[in-house]
């Protein structure tokens, strides 16, 4: 069961990876997106907005039980019918149920995610009920029976030629492919239907407590249509999107609009409480408040925060997996980061299985989310209980386990894969399982050999003189650094000596242990947690410096959480975490040494690459820029400078290979772009996975470590 | 923040989405535009201000071929509907109209020309002033169908190009009419 289902979501992948089309499409859409997004946002403080928002959910989540109560008795003293579903199947019952007795043949409904996570439609029709889709996105996806490959644009994946035809089937007659024609015929082929309907459906953005009213944000003007003509109103509303009070309302369309389509605002706004009048009587309004798994999410403190989503749609928006397969493949009702968590709480685990293992960790999503959901944190979490429920293969696990936990294995290993590698080709690895170092042989990325000699094995036989060191400093290396580019540690010894630092690195570091979280592998990352806080404190050093920032995360905040609840561990996880700063921060902050590389290097046109984990995860940009133009370099920005560089770690190696191979083309077409001779960045990984891209297609760019840069300016001195 | 100013802003915003604004002096003035803008009927439904100042003879006396009952059946064939507003919001260019009596929702919803007339005076800042008088008005009645309406209806679902007037109206002519009323509960 698990390998077909594997099977066909490769097959998945591999035919939304030669649809170039569909990726050019969401490319420009995630182009065009972040442009508007940004003036729509303009005089307006993101960060404080987002706060607001997700302290307004959480608090929602926490009285849950009470303002439900109060909506709910609101509701209903305006009239409304509200009916509680438990399930799905609740509601598609209790819907097709009320259909019935009204004796309805047609349906107009209006764009409901929850109605699609439900299946009300399949439902209805099941029970000889017509449900006809009115939001054109969705009329066109219902056209073609599909489903909805986006949140907020159902229709996203199709070109105008496709939904020509589907339109001239409706009308008999051929329609030409202008957008503008298309979005007239349906205008004319659906008005009738808000008349001939008996009931009008649509989903709410938003239940207000205080007033026991909905409010729907949309922009076409179905759902006023929907709510307005047929006699009958049925809402369909997930519990979560509860607000308090109008106040709290007003600060969700604040912000709604901008984060999903640029929108100030949108068209429209509706407010609707009870059963208002509707052709000389009374409308029925009912209300249908769906759980369907949303009290099980509120019950698991991992993931919770998933429910302050208010479905604005962006975490897919700037996705580089989204923009690589779109939401068909990374997605099953709800699509992109969300998609994946709601999935596991509201479709099984299992139609999650796949999903959660085709995040790459880039948290591009968590930059943008609104309700500042930790959405990359939980993924992560998901990941290691479908790790738990079906194994992780017995092959990773021991590897995991057995190797990675016992340092001495772990490494000696490492220096055998080194020498069994003499003989093959470069590039080739015979002991594939283990993170970064060893996997199948790549036609698209040339991989660096495992160094003959280790940083852990240089490191004591370069000399260090300085006579009053002003730190002392232990390096963690991570695995990259450490076997494949020790020269990158030597450099940073250089680097560190000239502003008077004495550097050492503690001999018993093992890896950081994000390869084995983003393997679903928690216990081990938990072990080596508590190895690494071990070795790197046992000194006492003034700060703890790294030239990887996915371990600087792993350092930083990983171990706390890991720990936070060990009082053997706490705190000294939390000391750690203080004294670890990447490199080109620590040059700038810690030692304001900026200037003694001041036009050291011969000038070069530089572009800077983010690493994920470096600007999403530490917070670090502006500091490795400032060093590289001060030592007299010429700075210049590539297109999307911020954009994934599809490594990943095992998820180049081993787990999503060809989607990784699409994002690392586009960034090195964004680098050759740039005009640069040199890409500059400040993560091991990221080297490996962009010196590849560009060796292979023979790009004459070359990939380096900040460090490296300053290193080489010093020697110019 | 001065009222000319929050003029300003509210015009500008909703120019930018789309509506078209204009200052008129007077009701007849305000006639004299729209039997300039329609050629069919205007569905003219009731509401308070447009009652006081007699809309609909003003209308009649323009020209226009007014719309005043039985809106279910001769919407659908109606070139425009018009309302007045309650208030406005600045920074979005978005109108707030009490739409909870049916006619005003199908004089808004189904004919593809939106008037509104809204006094200059009743313009709040933003979204979050808005909530005062939105208050009011659950608290005045209690049921209501409230509608924010910023532009003429719009979609963008195909190939993501925007594309103006898909359900809703495909215009929206919001006439400024100063004096018209300075109550934030009245239409
Ligand atoms: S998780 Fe955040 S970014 Fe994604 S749809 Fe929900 S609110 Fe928007």
């Amino acid at each position: 069961m698990n390998k077909q289902r594997s099977k066909d979501y490769r097959q998945r992948v591999d035919q939304a990876l030669a649809t170039p089309k569909l990726q050019d499409a969401l490319h420009q859409f995630g182009d065009a997106f972040l442009i508007s997004r940004e003036k729509a946002f303009a005089g307006h403080d993101f960060e404080a907005l987002r706060g607001n928002i997700s302290a307004m959910k959480t608090e929602v989540r926490e009285n849950h039980d009470e303002l439900l109560q109060q909506f709910i008795d609101n509701a209903k003293a305006a009239g409304t019918i509200i009916y509680q579903a438990k399930t799905a199947a609740d509601a598609n019952r209790y819907i097709t149920d009320l259909a019935k007795k009204k004796g309805a043949k047609l349906a107009v409904k209006s764009k409901s995610m929850v109605s699609e996570e439900t299946h009300l439609s399949a439902a209805l029709e099941k029970a000889g009920i017509q449900a006809l889709e009115t939001d054109l996105g969705e009329w066109i996806v219902q056209l073609a029976g599909q489903r909805p490959s986006h949140m907020v644009m159902p229709a996203i994946h199709m070109f105008k030629e496709e939904i020509a035809d589907l339109f001239s089937k409706e009308t008999g007659q051929q329609e030409p492919a202008e957008i503008e024609h298309l979005v007239e015929v349906a205008r004319n082929q659906l008005r009738q239907s808000y008349l001939d309907a008996d009931i009008g459906i649509t989903g709410a953005n938003i239940a207000v407590a205080e007033t026991g009213g909905i409010a729907l944000i949309t922009n076409e003007g179905n759902a006023r249509l929907a709510s307005t003509m047929p006699k009958v109103h049925v809402a369909l509303v997930g519990i979560e999107k509860l607000v308090p009070t109008l106040e709290d309302a007003a600060r969700i369309i604040q912000v709604l609009p901008k984060n999903a389509t640029g929108q100030l605002l949108t068209s429209y706004v509706t407010w609707i409480r009870g059963a208002v009048p509707c052709a000389g009587e009374d409308k029925e309004f009912h209300i249908v408040l769906l759980d369907n798994g949303r009290s099980a999410l509120a019950e698991s403190p991992q993931c919770r925060d998933a429910l302050n989503c208010i479905r604005c749609g962006a975490c897919a928006n700037v996705c580089p997996v989204y923009q690589s397969v779109g939401g068909h493949v990374f997605g099953h009702v709800y699509i992109g980061a969300i998609g994946i968590i709601l999935t596991a709480f509201y479709h099984g685990l299992d139609n999650a299985a796949e999903l959660v293992k085709a995040c790459i960790g880039c948290r591009s999503c968590v930059a943008v989310c609104p309700s500042n959901i930790d959405l990359e944190e939980i993924i992560l979490h998901l990941r290691e209980k479908v790790g738990d429920d079906e194994g992780i293969g017995a092959g990773k696990a021991l590897v995991f386990r057995k190797v990675m936990q016992n340092r001495k294995l772990f490494h000696t290993m490492i220096k055998a894969a080194s020498f069994l590698q003499k003989p093959v080709t470069r590039g080739e690895r015979t002991i594939r399982h283990l993170p970064l170092f060893f996997s199948p042989l790549t036609e698209w990325r040339t991989l660096p050999a495992v160094a003959d000699r280790a940083l852990r094995d240089s490191f004591s036989q370069k000399s260090q003189k300085i006579d009053k060191p002003r730190y002392r400093v232990a390096l963690f290396g991570g695995c990259a650094n450490d076997f494949l580019y020790p020269e990158l540690g030597l450099d940073l010894i250089e680097v560190m000596n000239a502003l008077d630092v004495e550097v050492y690195y503690p001999l018993e570091q093992n890896c950081c242990g994000i390869p084995a979280i983003y393997s679903g592998e928690k216990e081990t990352a938990v072990e080596l947690a508590k190895q690494n806080i071990k070795a790197m404190l046992a000194d006492n050093p003034d700060y703890v410096l790294t030239t990887c920032p996915t371990c600087a995360m792993a350092l930083k905040h990983n171990f706390v959480e890991h720990l936070k609840d060990n009082p053997a561990w706490a705190e000294r996880a939390e000391q750690l975490s203080k004294i670890t700063i990447d490199a080109a921060s620590f040059i700038l902050n810690q030692l304001a040494g900026a200037e003694l590389f001041a036009d050291l290097a011969k000038s070069e046109k530089i572009t800077y690459h983010d690493s994920c984990h470096l600007k999403r995860g530490v917070g670090v940009w502006q500091e490795p820029r400032h060093l590289i133009e001060k030592s007299g370099h010429e700075l210049v920005e590539m297109e999307h400078a911020d954009r994934c560089c599809g490594f990943g770690g095992s998820y180049s190696l081993t787990s999503h290979p060809d989607i990784s191979k699409k994002i690392l083309q586009d960034k090195v077409a964004d680098i050759q772009a740039s005009g640069a001779t040199c890409v500059a960045m400040d993560c091991p990984g990221c080297m490996m996975q962009i010196r590849g891209g560009l060796e292979k297609s023979d790009v004459p760019i070359r990939a380096q470590h900040t460090i490296e840069l300053l290193a080489e300016a010093l020697r110019n001195k | 923040m001065p009222r000319a100013q929050l003029i300003d802003q509210f015009s500008e915003a909703a120019i930018n989405v789309g509506a078209e604004v204009i200052s008129v002096d007077s009701i007849s003035a305000a006639a004299d535009y729209i039997f300039a803008k329609i050629e069919g009927s205007l569905l003219v439904p009731s509401f308070s201000s447009g009652a006081r100042f007699k809309l609909k003879s003003a209308l009649k006396k323009a020209g226009v071929s007014t719309e005043v009952d039985n809106f279910r059946a001769v919407a659908e064939a109606a070139e425009g509907g018009i309302t007045g507003v309650n208030f406005a919001i600045a920074d979005t260019g978005t109108l707030v109209l009490e739409s909870t009596a049916e006619d005003i929702r199908l004089a808004t919803t189904l004919p593809p020309k939106q008037f509104a007339l809204l006094d200059p005076g009743k313009i709040v800042a933003d979204g979050m002033e808005a909530v005062k008088p939105l208050r009011q008005m659950h608290q005045r009645d209690s049921r209501n169908y409230i509608a924010y309406v910023t532009g003429p209806s719009r979609t963008a679902d195909i190939e993501r190009v925007l594309t103006i007037g898909v359900h809703g109206p495909k215009e929206l002519f919001i006439l400024l009419v100063p004096g018209l009323s300075d109550d934030f509960l009245e239409m």
